[in-house]
């Protein structure tokens, strides 16, 4: 069966290529397609050439191959045959039944066309019939129609007739919606017909819309009845072409004048907010401004709102008299911040407008009055922000100068110290006051402030940067330091108590050691936020800086207190180089006064130190250690002292200068300029020192005969007694005495020092004296 | 401690104030410096700069009558310079020449162009115009401004005009201005005073007590720096002299003089009794523009303008000079008489 299926479907195959080769219009697309091997031996294929084919054949094969091949040709070609015939009998078969299939359509048409025929027919008679009813009917009804017009109208003038005694019904009634509904209907009639036929009647409903506008406008304006009926008036009047517009004016007028009422003076703020309090206690006493206040905005807000409904379409104006009046809230409180304001009470005027706001913003969404009153709100916030920290400025301030107005006697009580305490507990006390409201405005609840929350958290921390540092800056100018108010030195020490500057530097030690970290403390507990969003470079309050701010400030302020200080004396010693021609001095009689002079602007000094700042704790430590380090320095200085003491001859002067260079070099540096500390001692000291150097400098600038010399070995001689007294680095001390010793030897044309006996009965001589004076002054 | 030991030394004998650059000498870096001593012979010192910047040579030692209290060396002349000397009773003040082929003699001996001598109280200074050849020379005493006319191929000077500036003005120094050869500051007891050489007249002051020391900004005109005892160092604008433009906090104890640099604009040399030298860069911005106090400014402000401070001195430093051929080097000369040449040049690029 298998080898009998494969040459039955080669068969099959064959004979439908045959088969479409006999349709196909171009024969060599179907053999080119088909067939599979086109060459020569393809007898299928168009090209085939038989003469070719043969000789190929002959040549190639031998006599049993060739006939076998005529026996297998012969077999195919017999196929072939058969296969045609079968095609041939297939295709006749279906010609067969198409020509049946096409008999039969032929005889059913056929009596098809009679049908139609009476059809039409029928069509025609039923129209014909049809427009002889419609023509018979026609009459009747143009007649009927007539009839109905004609009754349409009567009735029209009936309504018209009829029309001022429906409308003074309507009065009565109050129906006004009718009768007005009624009047437009009627209008366009009488319109045309009422200067003729319907005078009368038109003239009598006239009468009665008038009186119909004149009601409705008192009941637009009363404002007793609802709103509802208030807004169908409006509607009314204007379906009777009464000008509304200046109605509108009117009601808007009406509404600002309300405005005024609202507004929250700022006189009128304080007791507002005290009466809010209150009125925690007496809650049913709508006496009080706060309620009285509310029941205004809330009536104003109805107002509105009923103006709202009556005239749609002028929101515009409304919009605008909302805005001023939040305008005028933020304004006016903007205002009252200007006075010294609590937060609580800032919190309860902003409550009061926030609900104002609020009021009015259900009234008029559109308005967008929460975003145009949150703007104002941040600008008014932020100024109270700041406000609060220049009063807290102010304060401190105050409280530095309120104690400096009588300076003279400043140094003898214990002024310093009272202002001192004073300032340092108005700093701490003032910025944990702030702190306290400030954390009130944070845990306010209204609704603008929890959205503000972070804002101001950035804003306080901000303020509490600005305020340090305007602070410090403020204390540079109450210092006199920098030059804001341009003085002249002399003239600005003079104004500026040397006290103040003093009190001033330990503040700012105070501020940077305590009141920072407290700040920096609170900040973090309770205004942490915000940072990020609203501040982009790094957090605004930066406690690390504000510290070094104010280290530098406090060293500059103690500097400065130093330098004016010494300043004074340096005036003094001026003057006393200055005056006298030390060339042609004469002997010296007694220690000059100008030393009294100096102590006693020391003594000040000291006084003023102790009242402000504290004591060194290792002062006894101290000395010790100068003295370990320093007894060779001023051992070894005081025996080149009495060495020059004793050589007075001037030929050896020379000599003399280079053992000073000698024991310079092999000396150790005393250190003179050493940094100063807050310490009673260590600013005592400083200011001992530069005064020295500053007498030394002067010294060099002059020329000495002998007893000028003398006079200035007396002074400095009575000097070393209560400057070692009074100061920590005896050895810093006694060299810089030497010093002067030396300039003033070294300037001098004639170096004889008075003898030791002498110079001791002067001494004992001018202290005997201010004994006296002291004794004197004390007894008066 | 800064500024260890970088600087190069010289000693003189004595004691000394007054240190000066030599600018009209071209070829090398030269100081002139002289002594003050009451009872020694004094010296002036010509001292000069190696080449290789490494060595301070001392090229000419001449003998000056008395101590000296100023020195200025001539702008255009190099062999030319005026001192203030005293006898410890009174004052004096002239005009030397450094005599020529002063190497080969074995004392030279200064020449006196023309002695000063019209004051009658204590001479300050003999102020040279800084900017060229001027004939003119101003000296100071306490109390009266004197312009000369020098002429040094005759020898003589003579006094042009004189003004007085009040007993109760005494005068302690002054500067002349580089940028007008008409005005000269002088300081005085409580103010700075303005001059105007035209006219002879004082034309405006600055009133700020104390003033030690005063320098024009030789690049900027209207630029003045003054030096104060307690208060420091302050840059003027003299259009509006009422506030300085900006304040530099000097020294421990006084400042005794201040230099601006001949060639960087806003660098400033003062030196005090502190024993030490600083070295300020006094930033033109913050001058220009103080009045904006934005935060950034502030806190370039807050820059500190102390570039180094020199501290290797034994005592204070009254002298102080500026090459005007090397800009980058400075002269001090503390009072035991030690000169210390330095270089701010590792500090140049930070400006």
């Amino acid at each position: 069966m298998a080898t009998e299926a494969a040459p039955m479907d080669e068969k099959a195959k064959r004979m439908r290529d045959l088969l479409s080769s006999f349709y196909a219009p171009d024969p060599s697309i179907s053999t080119s397609g088909s067939s599979i091997n086109a060459s020569f031996d393809n007898i299928n294929s168009t090209s085939f050439d038989a003469d070719q084919y043969m000789d190929l054949m002959i040549k190639k094969s031998n006599l049993e191959v060739l006939l076998q091949r005529h026996v297998q040709m012969a077999a195919e070609i017999k196929n072939l045959d058969t296969d045609l015939q079968m095609l041939v009998y297939e295709n006749y078969n279906k010609f067969i039944s198409a020509t049946d299939t096409i008999k039969r359509m032929k005889s059913n048409i056929f009596g098809m066309e009679g049908n139609m025929d009476q059809l039409l027919q029928k069509i025609m008679s039923v129209q014909s019939k049809s427009d002889g009813v419609n023509t018979s009917l026609f009459e009747k009804r143009e007649h009927i129609e007539k009839l109905h017009r004609t009754r349409n109208l009567l009735r029209k003038v009936q309504f018209i007739y009829d029309l001022p005694a429906r409308l003074q019904k309507c009065i009565k009634s109050e129906a006004y919606g009718d009768a007005v509904r009624f009047y437009t209907g009627a209008m366009p009639i009488l319109k045309v017909y009422g200067d003729t036929s319907f005078q009368d009647c038109r003239r009598a409903s006239e009468e009665a819309i008038e009186i119909i506008i004149k009601n409705l406008q008192t009941k637009l304006f009363s404002d007793s009845e609802s709103i509802q009926a208030r807004a169908e008036a409006a509607v009314l009047l204007k379906q009777l072409d009464v000008p509304v517009d200046s109605l509108k004016a009117k009601l808007l007028e009406k509404l600002e004048q309300s405005l005024d009422g609202l507004q929250i003076k700022p006189e009128e703020a304080s007791t507002l907010v005290e009466d809010d309090d209150s009125s925690n206690d007496t809650e049913s006493n709508d006496q009080h401004p706060a309620k009285i206040h509310e029941d205004a905005v809330r009536g104003f807000s109805e107002a509105i709102r009923a103006y709202r409904e009556i005239f749609p379409d002028s929101e515009e104006r409304l919009f605008k008299l909302a805005r001023a009046l939040t305008a005028m809230h933020f304004e006016y409180m903007e205002l009252y911040i200007k006075k010294r304001v609590s937060a609580a009470d800032f919190l309860g005027i902003f409550r009061i407008v926030w609900e104002d706001v609020v009021l009015m913003d259900e009234v008029l969404p559109e308005a967008a009055l929460s975003d145009l009153s949150a703007e104002a709100a941040q600008v008014t916030l932020k100024q109270f922000v700041a406000r609060m920290f220049s009063h807290l400025q102010q304060d401190i301030s105050d409280t530095l100068l309120k104690f400096d107005i009588n300076q003279k006697e400043a140094v003898e009580g214990e002024l310093l110290k009272v202002v001192l305490e004073a300032s340092q507990k108005a700093v701490l006390q003032g910025t944990t006051n702030i702190f306290q409201d400030f954390r009130q405005l944070l845990d306010e609840k209204t609704g603008i402030f929890i959205k503000m929350k972070d804002l101001i958290s950035g804003w306080i921390q901000k303020g509490s940067q600005d305020f340090f540092r305007s602070l410090e800056a403020q204390f540079l100018v109450l210092s006199g330091k920098t030059s804001s108010s341009n003085d002249i030195e002399g003239k600005s020490s003079d104004k500026i108590h040397a006290g103040l500057i003093l009190v001033l530097a330990q503040l700012s030690v105070f501020i940077e050691q305590k009141v920072i970290p407290r700040v920096t403390e609170e900040i973090a507990a309770s205004f942490s936020g915000g940072n990020s969003q609203a501040f982009e470079n790094g957090p605004a309050f930066i406690p690390g800086e504000l510290c070094r701010v104010f280290h530098a400030a406090s060293e500059k302020l103690l500097q400065h207190y130093i330098d004016t200080r010494t300043q004074k004396v340096s005036v003094l010693l001026r003057k006393r180089f200055k005056t006298p021609n030390w060339v042609k001095h004469k002997e010296p009689r007694e220690v000059h006064m100008y030393v009294d002079m100096f102590l006693h602007e020391l003594e000040e000094v000291g006084k003023e130190v102790k009242q402000v700042l504290p004591q060194g704790t290792f002062r006894k430590h101290k000395r010790t250690d100068s003295n370990g380090s320093n007894t060779t320095t001023s051992s070894r200085s005081n025996t080149l002292h009495n060495d020059k003491m004793a050589r007075s001859n001037s030929q050896r002067a020379r000599s003399q200068l280079f053992e000073t260079h000698l024991a310079k070099l092999f000396k150790q540096k005393v250190e003179i300029f050493t940094k100063v500390e807050f310490t009673q001692e260590s600013v005592v000291t400083t200011t001992v020192k530069l005064c020295l150097k500053s007498l030394q400098e002067y010294v060099r600038l002059q020329t000495f005969n002998r007893s000028g010399f003398q006079q200035i070995q007396l002074d400095i001689q009575f000097l070393k007694a209560p400057l070692k007294e009074a100061v920590e680095d005896e050895a810093a001390i006694d060299f810089l005495l030497d010093e002067v010793i030396v300039a003033a030897s070294e300037r001098c044309l004639d170096v004889i020092p008075l003898e030791p006996p002498i110079l001791d009965k002067l001494i004992q001589a001018k202290l005997a004296k201010s004994k006296e004076h002291n004794n004197n002054t004390v007894s008066s | 401690m800064q500024g260890g030991s970088s600087g190069i030394g010289y000693g003189l004998k004595y004691q000394a104030r007054c240190i000066s650059d030599v600018k009209a000498d071209t070829d090398y870096t030269s100081f002139l410096t002289g002594t003050l001593s009451l009872k020694e012979e004094n010296e002036v010192h010509l001292l000069r700069l190696s080449s290789g910047g490494s060595e301070l040579i001392c090229e000419g030692l001449f003998s000056h009558p008395n101590e000296i209290w100023d020195l200025a060396s001539c702008p255009f002349d190099q062999r030319i310079f005026s001192t203030v000397f005293s006898t410890g009773e009174s004052f004096g003040a002239a005009i030397w020449q450094i005599p020529e082929l002063y190497g080969q003699l074995n004392s030279p001996q200064l020449e006196r162009v023309a002695s000063l001598d019209a004051h009658v109280g204590k001479i300050n200074c003999v102020l040279w115009w800084p900017s060229g050849r001027c004939d003119k020379l101003i000296s100071m005493d306490e109390q009266n401004i004197f312009l000369w006319n020098l002429d040094c191929s005759k020898k003589s000077a003579e006094v042009l005009s004189k003004d007085s500036a009040g007993v109760l003005h005494s005068l302690s120094g002054g500067a002349w201005d580089p940028h007008d050869v008409n005005a000269v500051a002088a300081t005085g007891e409580s103010s700075v005073q303005f001059w105007d050489l035209r006219t002879m007249k004082k034309v405006n002051s600055i009133e700020h007590a104390h003033v030690r020391g005063v320098d024009y900004n030789p690049k900027r005109e209207h630029i003045l720096v003054t030096a104060e005892d307690e208060s420091g160092i302050h840059v003027w604008d003299l259009r509006k002299a009422k506030v300085p433009v900006q304040e530099l906090p000097g020294h421990t104890h006084w400042t005794w003089a201040v230099k601006c640099n001949p060639e960087y604009d806003g660098l400033i040399l003062s030196a005090g009794t502190d024993s030490a030298v600083n070295l300020w860069f006094a930033s033109a911005s913050s001058s220009d523009d103080k009045t904006s106090e934005s935060p950034v400014e502030s806190t370039r402000q807050r820059v500190n303008p102390l570039l180094n401070s020199y501290t290797d001195y034994e005592d204070s430093v009254y002298g102080l000079a500026w090459s005007s051929r090397e800009p980058w080097v400075f002269a001090s000369l503390s009072y035991d008489g030690r000169v210390v040449i330095e270089s701010v040049k590792p500090f140049l690029p930070r400006i």
